[in-house]
C-alpha cells in the first residue's frame, strides 16, 4: 500500500495529517500571541504615521495660506499709504518710508522713478528675488514669493504703483516655521505614544485571545491527570461557545466512559463476592472432613481450596483497584514507627520468619501511613519474592539520607535470589496484569498480576515510590525498593506510635 | 446448653454455607432472611451472638441493629460490603460490636464470634469494685454505677471500661485495647476502639464532648481517671 492511500484512510489523525500540521507550523513559526502583538503594533505605527503626516500637511498649508492672505492684505494697505504719500505732495520715498515706519512697517522697499529706497539691514533691494522684481516692475502685476533672507524664511510681496513705481514688503515666516516645528514634534510624540499604546493593546488582546486556549490546555491537562469533573466555564462569546461546548461534551463523554468501565469492574467484583462466600464456607466445611474423603477426592479438595483462596485474593485486589479508579480510597493515616511496623507486617505475612534488619536511624524513623494498606504492600512484595524470586526475601530498612542530613525518606528493600528483572521490564511489571515479557518463567500459579500494580498505587498514595533494581551485592536477584517520606521523632516520645487519636 | 447464633442474611446460599461452617464449630445456628424475620426469631429465643448483613431487603442492617440494641446487649457482628465507606462507622454507631468485610473466610468469622463470647464472661474476677470519682464498677456483677445510678452498657463497652479501669492511670494505645478487648493483632481496625470509646462516653460521662473520666491522651491512647 502506498503512503498516500494510507493517508486517506479513516478519520483518525493519520501520520500525514500530523506531518502536514507540523509543516504548516514550520511555515509560520510565529506564535498566535506574537502575531497579534505584531499586527497591533504595526497597525498603530502605520495609522499614527499616516495621521501625523496628514495633520502636518494640513496645518502647514492652512498656516501658509493664512499668512499669505494676511501678507497680501497688509501689503495692499501699505501700498495704498505709499501711493497716496507719493501722490499727495511732491515728496521723496524717504518720507513715505517714514510714514510707514510710523505705522510699524519696517521691512518695506519703495521703487520710485527707477530708484530704490534704502531698506533696513539685510532687507535691501539686493535681497529681492530678481524674477519677482521683474514681474512687478516690468509686467506691472502684483506678485509674491517665498524666499529667505539670511537664515530667515520670508514671503516677499510686490505691488506695482501705477505711474509711480512699485512697493515691496518682507513678511517673516519665522514664527510659522517655529509653530510648524512644534506641531511636527507634537505629532511625532503622538505617533510614538499611539504606537506604544497599540503594542500595549496588542499585548492585552493577545493575552485575551490566548486565554481561552490556555484555559482549554489546562483543563485538558487536568482531565488527563484524572480529574474527570473538569469542565470549562460557559461563555457568552459565540466564537468560543463552540469550543467550550464541544470540549465539555468531550469531557462528559470521557467521564461517562471511564466511570462505566470503573463501575463495571467494581460491579463484577461485587457480584463475585456472594458466590465466593458460599464457595469458601463450603470448602471449609469439607476441609473439616478431609480425613473422611477418599484420596482422589482429597486431592481435588486441596486444588479447590487453594484456588478458592486465590480467587478470593484476586477479587479483593480487583475491588481495591476499582476503588482506586473510582477515587474512593481514603487513607486512614497514622504515625507509625517504620521498623516496628514492617516487623509486624512480616509477622502476619506468608513468611513470618523473614529476618528484618534496619539501620540505626531507620530503627526510630516514623512514617505516616495506612497501617492495613501498607501491610498489604509488604505482603504483596513478600508474595512476589516467593512466587518469582526463589523464596523468601531479605528485608532491610534504611534511611535514604546522608548521615549529616535529617531523615526525610526511608527505603524498605526486598531482595530475592531469583533471576532478577530485565531492565526493559522494570517499569512494566508494575502495570496491571503485566507479567513481563518472560511470561513463561514468571507466570507461576500465584501470578495474579495485580499485586505489584496495587503496591505501586498504594505507595504513590502515601507520597512514596517503588521501583525494582539489581541486587546491591551484585549477585543475581531482584531488589524491590519502597521509598516513603519519613522523619525522626522528637526525643521525648521514643519508640511509641504517635497515633492521631480521635476523641 | 450450646451457644446459639442468629445469622441474618438475605442470600440463601451464603446463609446456608455460613450455617454449615458455624455448626462445625459446635454452635447451633438459626438463619433469618430479613430484618423482620430476625426480630421475630430474636424475641422467641434470645441468641448469644447475632450476625447481620447490612444489605437487607426491608429494614436494613443498621435499623435492625438499633432495634435489637433497644432491648438487648447481645453481641452483634456486622457484615459490610466494603470497609472504605462510612458503612463500618455507621454500623458501629448503630451498636455493632465488631464487623467483617465480604468475602470473609468462615474461620475468621468463628474467631470473631469466639472473641465476643469470651467477652461475655469476664475472665479475671480480680477486683470487687473500682471507683473513679462518681463512677463505680462492679466487675463481678457486670454493673456500672454513675452517682449511684446504674448505667446500662453493652458487654463490649463494659469489657472496654474494665480494661481501662483495672490498670488505674495507665494509658492504653489503640492496639493494646484492640488486642485485649477484641483479640485483634497489630492490624486491627482502630475505628473499633474510637467508636466504642465514643459510645462509652455518651453513657458514663455527664458531657460526652468534654469527657472527665475516659480521656484521650493525644498521640498515645486512652486513659480512665477519676
Amino acid at each position: 500500500m502506498s503512503d498516500g492511500a494510507a493517508d486517506d484512510a479513516g478519520p483518525a489523525p493519520s501520520p500525514s495529517l500530523v506531518r502536514r500540521l507540523l509543516r504548516r507550523s514550520r511555515l509560520s513559526p510565529v506564535g498566535l500571541r506574537r502575531r497579534i502583538l505584531l499586527t497591533f503594533g504595526l497597525g498603530a505605527l502605520m495609522l499614527s504615521t499616516f495621521l501625523a503626516f496628514t495633520t502636518y500637511g494640513l496645518v502647514r498649508s492652512n498656516l501658509l495660506s493664512q499668512r499669505d492672505t494676511a501678507s497680501l492684505r497688509a501689503a495692499y494697505r501699505n501700498a495704498q499709504v505709499v501711493q497716496s504719500a507719493l501722490r499727495g505732495e511732491p515728496t521723496t520715498p524717504a518720507s513715505a518710508t517714514a510714514q510707514l515706519q510710523q505705522l510699524g512697517v519696517q521691512r518695506s522697499l519703495i521703487r520710485y522713478q527707477g530708484q530704490w529706497s534704502a531698506g533696513i539691514g539685510r532687507f535691501g533691494p539686493e535681497a529681492l528675488p530678481p524674477t519677482l522684481v521683474q514681474r512687478v516692475t516690468d509686467d506691472e502685476v502684483p506678485a509674491r514669493m517665498i524666499t529667505s533672507v539670511g537664515n530667515e524664511p520670508v514671503v516677499v510681496v510686490g505691488i506695482p504703483l501705477p505711474e509711480l513705481g512699485s512697493y515691496f514688503e518682507f513678511f517673516s515666516l519665522d514664527e510659522d516655521e517655529r509653530t510648524l516645528a512644534n506641531v511636527a514634534l507634537s505629532l511625532l510624540l503622538a505617533a510614538v505614544i499611539t504606537t506604544a499604546l497599540g503594542i500595549l493593546l496588542g499585548m492585552f488582546a493577545a493575552r485575551r485571545a490566548v486565554r481561552p486556549v490556555a484555559d482549554v490546555a489546562s483543563a485538558a491537562k487536568a482531565l488527563a491527570g484524572g480529574d474527570l469533573e473538569t469542565r470549562l466555564p460557559t461563555t457568552d462569546d459565540p466564537d468560543l461557545d463552540v469550543l467550550v461546548t464541544s470540549f465539555n461534551d468531550m469531557a462528559a463523554t470521557l467521564q461517562r466512559r471511564v466511570e462505566r468501565d470503573a463501575r463495571f469492574a467494581s460491579d463484577v467484583s461485587h457480584e463475585l463476592r456472594s458466590p465466593l462466600m458460599t464457595l469458601s464456607a463450603s470448602v471449609e466445611v469439607m476441609e473439616a472432613r478431609r480425613a473422611d474423603l477418599p484420596e482422589r477426592a482429597q486431592s481435588a479438595l486441596d486444588l479447590l481450596a487453594s484456588d478458592v483462596s486465590r480467587f478470593q485474593g484476586l477479587v479483593e485486589d480487583l475491588l481495591e483497584i476499582s476503588r482506586f479508579d473510582a477515587g474512593a480510597i481514603r487513607l486512614n493515616l497514622e504515625d507509625l514507627p517504620v521498623a516496628d511496623f514492617v516487623r509486624h507486617a512480616i509477622a502476619v505475612s506468608a513468611t513470618p520468619n523473614t529476618p528484618v534488619s534496619a539501620t540505626r536511624r531507620a530503627e526510630v524513623a516514623m512514617i505516616s501511613g495506612d497501617r492495613r494498606r501498607l501491610a498489604r504492600v509488604v505482603a504483596n512484595l513478600v508474595d512476589n519474592s516467593r512466587a518469582y524470586g526463589g523464596g523468601e526475601p531479605t528485608v532491610t530498612i534504611a534511611d535514604a539520607n546522608l548521615p549529616d542530613e535529617p531523615v526525610s525518606h526511608v527505603q524498605i528493600a526486598f531482595e530475592d535470589d531469583g533471576p532478577g528483572v530485565p531492565t526493559e521490564e522494570r517499569a512494566l511489571i508494575f502495570e496491571r496484569f503485566a507479567r513481563g515479557g518472560s511470561a513463561g518463567r514468571r507466570a507461576g500459579s500465584e501470578g495474579a498480576g495485580l499485586g505489584l500494580a496495587l503496591v505501586d498505587e498504594h505507595v504513590r498514595m502515601h507520597g512514596g515510590r517503588v521501583w525494582v533494581e539489581d541486587r546491591l551485592d551484585g549477585r543475581p536477584g531482584a531488589r524491590f525498593v519502597i521509598e516513603l517520606p519519613s522523619w525522626e521523632p522528637a526525643v521525648s516520645t521514643p519508640g511509641i506510635g504517635q497515633e492521631d487519636l480521635v476523641p | 446448653m450450646g451457644t446459639r447464633i442468629l445469622a441474618v442474611e438475605d442470600d440463601e446460599r451464603i446463609r446456608e454455607a455460613v450455617k454449615l461452617a458455624l455448626e462445625d464449630e459446635g454452635w447451633s445456628v438459626e438463619g433469618a432472611a430479613s430484618g423482620e424475620e430476625a426480630v421475630e426469631l430474636f424475641h422467641r429465643q434470645v441468641p448469644d451472638v447475632v450476625l447481620i448483613d447490612i444489605m437487607l431487603p426491608g429494614i436494613d442492617g443498621f435499623e435492625l441493629c438499633r432495634t435489637l440494641r433497644k432491648s438487648s446487649d447481645v453481641p452483634i457482628v456486622m457484615v459490610t460490603a466494603r470497609n472504605d465507606t462510612h458503612d463500618v462507622v455507621a454500623g458501629l454507631e448503630a451498636g455493632a460490636d465488631d464487623y467483617l468485610t465480604k468475602p470473609f473466610a468462615p474461620k475468621e468469622l468463628s474467631a470473631r464470634i469466639r472473641a465476643l463470647l469470651r467477652r461475655i464472661r469476664p475472665t479475671q474476677p480480680g477486683h470487687e469494685r473500682l471507683v473513679f470519682g462518681d463512677l463505680e464498677l462492679i466487675p463481678e456483677e457486670g454493673t456500672v454505677l454513675r452517682g449511684g445510678q446504674p448505667v446500662h452498657l453493652t458487654r463490649t463497652e463494659f469489657r472496654l471500661l474494665c480494661e481501662l479501669a483495672e490498670n488505674r492511670g495507665k494509658v492504653f494505645s489503640r492496639e493494646e485495647l484492640l488486642d485485649r478487648v477484641w483479640g485483634y493483632d497489630y492490624f486491627g481496625d482502630g475505628r473499633l476502639v474510637d467508636v466504642h470509646i465514643r459510645r462509652l462516653r455518651t453513657k458514663v460521662e455527664i458531657d460526652a464532648a468534654a469527657p472527665r473520666h475516659v480521656v484521650t491522651v493525644r498521640g498515645l491512647g486512652y486513659r480512665l481517671q477519676s
